[in-house]
């Protein structure tokens, strides 16, 4: 706008008046909404997160500095336990999950980039599951594994294989977590990846081909390459989707089995904190368990740009 | 022209970011916690289950918001009028009421309080009760109470009346109890005591929901035997005789409600979950052990190991099971038209030397409201004695009256298999009426079902880590909630 108002030859002033302020009346709007709905609430939190607070008896609150934060930190207090084994869990999810969620998409991508017959009907059927919501394919996932009765036992018992409680040992709780959510949201980065390889300029294909590059170097020179900002891009996103992880293990597993060392081995840290501030009435240690696990996704993100950045530049 | 167009098209961006502003701002409220988490993996869920009190739903539930009325079961004899109807007066200045009546009653039994509700309403012009019922109970609840809009009537399990009564969501009733003319006289006395925090009364005892025994008459009768255990030999003998190849004679799970079995076998064989004031922790007694051992020693005799929460149901009503012990408001599925074999709900033996059986209890309270209507509390003593009175169509839907006189009545002993569990009530143990009190029992539920999934053998060990994270749970309660009350300011 500023640009075409000074090739109108405006006297350069007000030119310099409307540079000033025209953007900011653009972001205004957002503003608004950004700081009643985010800024506000957030520092809200960190406020409440240095209290004994609960919201039906806030006359009663009392500051008690970082004490919430200090118990999440010392061993034997009643959070420590329940708390680092909930972040476990979030870290052992993410680590499983986010690999599957980056390489699956990836690879069905690349299938469809081909001009197979039928892409478009390929393409809607592995986003569809991502438009159901949680408690549905929770509810889909739960009655294929349960024990008694559920889909896959019924299978593998019909011819003779041996049937896992796969909801309720270890290290299949956590599996069925992780499938249920990878075919759930793998459609998403698989339509953000289809879009990132259509976007790749066919003459860099066609230059391969006169120099008689194999697939395997075209795809590491040319397509991996061009596709590193996406990839950054999906990889952050699908690592805070997984540390958000609350609503599968809630309907499928209910956080067990149980730990008698308190907790659940597939209890998640957003479970943790629901269980906290809503549940039990304890807001102020809610509040501060989400700030240490807000802090550990930023760091995640960071180390995760840096790495993929550097990677990029040499 | 082109000047038109300079001085349009802003306007236009403008408008078109604001409405797009809108649906931006809607998006960012869902992560008040710094995160940006956009499209992927996780959502919050849908209020699955019943998440603070587990005594209600099995499998996930759905939320659902039900006016009375509706679809209400086959409407039997009208139960109501002859007996509601003189429980009392609206003073003469109030006229046309309107009640807000709330509770957690989302499954089948919720069109058994809504015929409740209607008949009510038929036989009271001048009173009209709206019930709606929502999962996630507790969640609706307190946040109403921070936002002044509690109903005017709402069900409180037992062991949740201390604590809502702590967060300043319920109100004393004293005084309307005397006028209503109720008195614990009326009432088995533990179920009687939860109502009472910190000297008042809050809450009037509706129902008792007991630990049940669902048997599958077909396969004990298969395996010789004729009538239902009722002691722990013949407990043990039908649990035996019906375990052979897929059969299995008593399942027990890793989940819900392993740890309610837990307190009802520590009861019975003499220990406690905590000291009278609800001070302590007592589980990890020789009670205790004994009680633990006695339920692994079960599972490996007679059950699948690792069972997940409510596999034991499944398996029941799948035929493969003889007996399996869960709460009575699950009668209507694994019993009746719900299985394809003769299964029954009867009381749970007695296994140790003493009679003892878990219960939760629906209670009827009044909630907070920063400017009381008396014509309201009037409209409410009215109905809340109604419910107590006219109990026996809720004794339809699954649960054993709490009212002595309504369990002694004749419309009561026709309803079967209610009034062959009723007895048992009578041993109904409810935990110590202190705020909190069910967040000291989340250490015992991660050890009991530790111990039966087998992610801890150490029975011992197990117990007396819980009890010392359970102590200093309670420890934590006292400092936040204080002695008392504080009253609504």
């Amino acid at each position: 706008m500023a640009v075409t108002a000074t090739r109108n030859g405006a006297p350069a002033a007000r030119t310099r008046r409307r540079i000033s302020l025209t953007p900011y009346l653009f972001l205004l709007p957002h503003m608004l909404f950004f700081a009643v709905f985010v800024f506000y609430p957030l520092f809200r939190g960190l406020w409440i997160s240095f209290q004994n607070y609960d919201f039906l008896r806030p006359e009663q609150a009392q500051f008690i500095g970082l004490d919430n934060y200090a118990a999440l930190f010392r061993a034997g207090s009643t959070k420590f336990n329940e708390f680092w084994n909930a972040m476990k869990v979030t870290v052992q999810f993410v680590l499983l999950s986010v690999p599957f969620l980056v390489l699956i998409p990836l690879g069905l991508a690349l299938l469809l980039n081909t001009r197979v017959k039928g892409a478009n009907a390929f393409r809607a059927i592995y986003f569809a599951p991502w438009v159901l919501s949680a408690a549905v394919i929770s509810l889909i996932w739960w009655w294929i594994f349960q024990s008694q009765g559920g889909l896959l036992n019924y299978y593998l018992k019909e011819i003779g294989l041996p049937t896992p409680r796969w909801l309720s040992t270890m290290p299949y709780a956590m599996w069925t977590i992780v499938i249920a959510t990878v075919w759930w949201t793998m459609g998403y980065n698989m339509i953000i990846l289809l879009a990132a390889l259509q976007e790749i300029p066919p003459e860099l294909y066609e230059a391969a081909a006169i120099d008689g590059a194999g697939r395997w170097s075209v795809f590491r020179s040319i397509t991996m390459p061009m596709l590193r900002p996406v990839m950054i891009f999906i990889l952050t996103m699908t690592i805070i989707a997984s540390f958000n992880l609350l609503a599968q293990p809630m309907m499928m597993t209910r956080g067990d089995p149980r730990l008698s060392t308190g907790g659940g081995a597939t209890q998640p840290v957003m479970y943790r904190i629901f269980d906290e501030g809503f549940v039990r009435p304890f807001q102020g240690s809610a509040a501060a368990m989400s700030f240490i696990v807000a802090a550990i996704m930023i760091g995640f993100s960071y180390a995760n740009n840096l790495i993929l950045r550097r990677r990029g530049e040499g | 022209m082109k000047k038109l167009l300079l001085t349009v098209v802003p306007v236009l961006v403008i408008l078109s970011m604001l409405l797009s502003a809108c649906g931006g701002g809607g998006q960012a409220t869902q992560a008040p916690a710094a995160t940006t988490a956009p499209a992927a993996a996780t959502e919050a869920p849908a209020a699955p289950t019943e998440a603070a009190a587990p005594t209600e739903a099995a499998a996930p539930t759905e939320a659902a918001t039900t006016e009375a009325g509706g679809a209400t079961p086959e409407a039997t004899a009208a139960t109501g009028g002859e007996t509601g109807g003189q429980a009392g007066t609206l003073p003469a200045e109030c006229a046309n009421v309107e009640l807000q009546y709330w509770n957690p009653f989302t499954g089948p039994d919720g069109p058994f309080m809504g015929q409740m509700v209607d008949e009510f309403n038929a036989a009271n012009p001048n009173i009209r009760v709206t019930m709606t019922s929502q999962a996630e109970y507790y969640t609706q609840l307190t946040t109403a109470a921070a936002a002044d809009t509690l109903p005017d009537v709402a069900i409180v399990h037992a062991d949740q009346v201390a604590t809502q009564a702590f967060r300043g969501v319920l109100r004393p009733i004293d005084e309307v109890v005397t006028a209503m003319g109720v008195s614990g006289d009326d009432y088995p006395e533990a179920v009687w005591a939860a109502g009472e925090v910190a000297g008042q009364r809050y809450a009037i005892p509706l129902d008792i929901h007991p630990m049940t025994m669902f048997v599958n008459m077909d396969l004990l009768e298969a395996a010789g035997i004729t009538a239902a255990p009722k002691t722990a030999e013949e407990f043990e003998a039908a649990a035996k005789a019906v375990t052979s190849g897929d059969n299995k004679g008593f399942l027990l799970t890793g989940g819900f409600p392993v740890q309610q079995i837990f307190q009802q076998m520590l009861h019975q064989f003499g220990g406690s979950e905590f000291n009278a004031e609800g001070t302590e922790v007592t589980w990890n007694s020789d009670a205790g052990v004994q009680a633990l051992q006695w339920m692994k020693d079960a599972q490996a005799a007679y059950s699948e190991p690792n069972l997940e929460v409510d596999a034991e149901l499944a398996a029941f009503k799948s035929g493969a099971a003889g007996m399996i012990w869960n709460g009575i408001w699950q009668t209507t599925n694994v019993t009746g038209e719900g299985v394809e074999f003769n299964g029954i709900a009867t009381a749970v033996p007695q296994i140790g030397p003493n009679a003892a059986v878990w219960a939760g209890s629906h209670q009827l309270t009044l909630p907070a409201k920063q400017s009381p209507d008396a014509c309201k509390d009037a409209a409410a003593a009215i109905f809340i004695k109604y419910l107590v009175d006219n109990s026996v169509t809720w004794a339809k839907a699954g649960q054993i009256p709490a009212s002595n006189t309504v369990r002694g009545s004749d419309e009561f002993k026709a309803v079967t298999p209610q009034v062959d569990i009723a007895p048992s009530v009578e041993n109904a143990i409810f935990p110590p009426s202190v705020p909190g009190i069910t967040d000291a029992f989340g250490p015992l539920g991660e050890a009991v079902g530790a111990i039966m999934n087998g992610t801890e053998t150490d029975i011992k060990a197990a117990l007396d880590n819980a009890a010392q994270r359970a102590t200093q749970i309670l420890e934590e309660n006292r400092a936040t909630y204080g002695d008392a009350p504080q009253p609504a300011q």
